[in-house]
């Protein structure tokens, strides 16, 4: 009884808050200044960014350390693609059709890619991502068809009357709504158990059953065509984009760094992590640009030794802390990110 | 022909510094699992210790060398006895990657404030010079610094080989618990592999100082390059850094004088990728890995 009713609110507990975190950012844009919501803008991109990295790296311990592959591939595939459209759509449909090609793009590409590189594992993985993703920086700058050294032009497809800013803040928020609700489908469902399986223990899992291969082909191609729709709409966001401005090793890392500062393998952890770390970034450091990066190194370093398991981690662990304390039973003493820490 | 060979040649001068500017972190990331972002800094360091040598203080930077080590060693050893030794014991391995590249990031601003964002480079009076056998020429310095690079790679493997220390470090790779059995003090022997590993960035920072012109925002490219050549080369020996090393100094050079300069990391990357999906552990394999 007790067992399926915490069960019943581990699903409904994320439903709830996150329609309300919905709720709430409806409102900014409404009284912020342009500026103000730019920055919250770049929160919701890197937001999308670390949710969709963390269904790969987070649920399934896949680390790929090259996810800006697909903010470049979905934003290229928008920028090759929307000029063979013809002059006569509007801004909607143009944008419908590039987030559906680009989505569907990262997707296809994952799965090619998936064969080869899934196989590899731990760091070799994360660091073969890393060569992808650059190897096809360099080949989009480095021929002429594809045109990343000139830059690509995407059209304006914002409304009149509409600040471009407000638009695309509302547009990276229903993005945003979107992935967090896949990856929750994702966690709580039996492929995301299969997930956490692959996460613990490969092969033991592949032993038991679990169907790895399948399993982590699929969550790398959702993970990547999420990233690839971000791509789609933050090449829109820009207007004119170059290799250098989509293919960013710094989008691979701080979708990593997001991550892991808000808790890996947590739903509400990257979220947290983007946040935090973007308007850090962009209001206390903005005012010391000599020692900016210094500031964010030593940010970096402090956080992973003081809450190693992220910010939801080092809170859970405090309440279970507290919980057993309260209630003098000695509960097992490993808790799930603690068994997850053990394993990596 | 003449270019061929011309193109061999320098593509094993610049080799063999990559393979000691890997070496360290090949060790480090052999014995310890730990992936150092921080290598590149820790090259750029020793670039710039080289620099105030020759700059401020007057002395060859080659002369400087084992001081450079000396200063590297203490400052490796530092760094992982309090930030990276936290990092594992109370995180994970993974964990190890996050706290490095903020190092790094710290260790390049602080280059920046001191030493300003400029290019820099030490040309000693060699620096400029160049002999030859027949229709090949090559430059001294690079000569200088191929040798410099070879000789340190032989003083590791004998240090690793034929020394107490280096059975120690051996054993505390293959296993750490055993080792421990054994009255190893394994967090120490981890400290000195990463001083070990820091010295070496160093020195091949000094010679790669002398060789070409470098700034704090060149410690990417350098940890890149290391992780390259490990990949090629294998994990944790001297040998396999040098031949990983030789690897990607070839196709850097074939590459930039065949194809086009602009190609040289597409190139890199390539080789890497496939080298990781046809042979992950590198040429020679991982040189600790039989009983993990």
């Amino acid at each position: 009884m007790t067992l399926s009713s915490l069960q019943r609110n581990r699903h409904l507990l994320p439903v709830l808050v996150g329609v309300m975190a919905l709720a709430l950012f409806m409102l900014p844009p409404l009284f912020l200044s342009t500026f103000m919501v730019r920055v919250f803008l770049i929160s919701l991109l890197s937001t999308g960014l670390a949710v969709s990295w963390n269904i790969l790296g987070g649920f399934a311990g896949y680390w790929s350390f090259g996810h800006t592959l697909y903010v470049g591939v979905g934003a290229f595939t928008a920028g090759k693609l929307v000029p063979l459209l013809g002059p006569n759509l509007g801004g909607i449909e143009v944008l419908t059709f590039s987030i559906v090609a680009g989505g569907l793009v990262s997707g296809m590409l994952a799965l090619v890619l998936a064969y080869p590189l899934l196989r590899l594992r731990g760091i070799y993985f994360a660091i073969a991502m890393l060569g992808v993703a650059e190897l096809t920086g360099e080949i989009s700058s480095s021929f002429d068809a594809i045109g990343g050294a000139m830059g690509l032009t995407l059209p304006i497809v914002v409304p009149e009357n509409i600040n471009p800013a407000v638009f695309y803040y509302y547009l990276f928020l229903a993005l945003n709504a979107i992935i967090l609700v896949i990856a929750a489908f994702i966690k709580y469902s039996r492929f995301g158990y299969g997930l956490a399986s692959i996460r613990e223990d490969e092969d033991s899992a592949k032993m038991l059953g679990v169907p790895t291969e399948r399993y982590k082909i699929i969550a790398s191609v959702i993970s990547c065509a999420l990233v690839g729709i971000s791509g789609v709409l933050y090449g829109f966001y820009l207007g004119y984009f170059t290799t250098t401005s989509v293919f960013r090793v710094d989008f691979s890392l701080n979708m990593i760094l997001h991550t892991l500062i808000g808790g890996i393998g947590t739903l509400f952890g990257p979220i947290l992590g983007a946040w935090i770390m973007v308007f850090l970034t962009q209001f206390v450091l903005g005012k010391l640009l000599e020692i900016h990066i210094l500031i964010t190194g030593l940010l970096v370093i402090i956080i992973v030794l003081l809450a190693p398991s992220g910010i939801i981690g080092a809170a859970k662990a405090w309440l279970e802390k507290r919980q057993t304390a309260e209630e003098g039973i000695s509960k097992g003493e490993e808790s799930e990110t603690d068994l997850y820490l053990n394993q990596v | 022909m003449n270019l061929i060979i011309q193109t061999l040649i320098d593509g094993i001068m610049l080799g063999g510094v990559l393979s000691l500017a890997a070496a360290g972190f090949s060790l480090i990331f052999g014995v310890m699992n730990v992936i150092s972002l921080a290598h590149g800094a820790m090259v750029v360091i020793g670039a710039y210790l080289g620099y105030v040598s020759w700059s401020f203080l007057g002395v060859d930077p080659m002369i400087m060398i084992p001081v450079v080590m000396v200063v590297m060693f203490a400052l490796g050893y530092g760094i992982q006895r309090t930030i990276i030794q936290w990092a594992v014991v109370r995180a994970a391995p993974v964990a190890s990657l996050v706290v490095t590249f903020g190092l790094a990031l710290v260790l390049r601003n602080t280059l920046d404030l001191v030493f300003s964002p400029d290019i820099r480079s030490v040309s000693p009076a060699y620096a400029f010079m160049n002999t030859g056998i027949g229709f090949i020429t090559v430059d001294v310095v690079r000569l200088v610094g191929l040798g410099a690079s070879l000789c340190l790679l032989v003083f590791l493997a004998v240090l690793l080989n034929r020394t107490a220390f280096g059975r120690i470090i051996r054993a505390t790779a293959q296993q750490p618990h055993a080792a421990e059995l054994c009255a190893i003090n394994v967090q120490h022997v981890y400290g000195l592999t990463f001083a070990v590993g820091s010295a070496f960035a160093g020195v091949a920072g000094v010679i790669i100082g002398i060789i070409m012109p470098f700034s704090p925002h060149a410690e990417g490219h350098w940890t890149l390059n290391a992780f390259v050549v490990v990949v090629l080369g294998g994990v944790g020996s001297p040998a396999g850094a040098l031949i990983g090393g030789l690897m990607l100094g070839l196709i850097v050079t074939f590459t930039a004088q065949f194809i086009g300069p602009g190609f040289t990391n597409a190139m890199m990357f390539l080789i890497l990728v496939l080298m990781l999906i046809l042979r992950p552990e590198g040429l020679l394999g991982h040189a600790f890995g039989e009983s993990r």
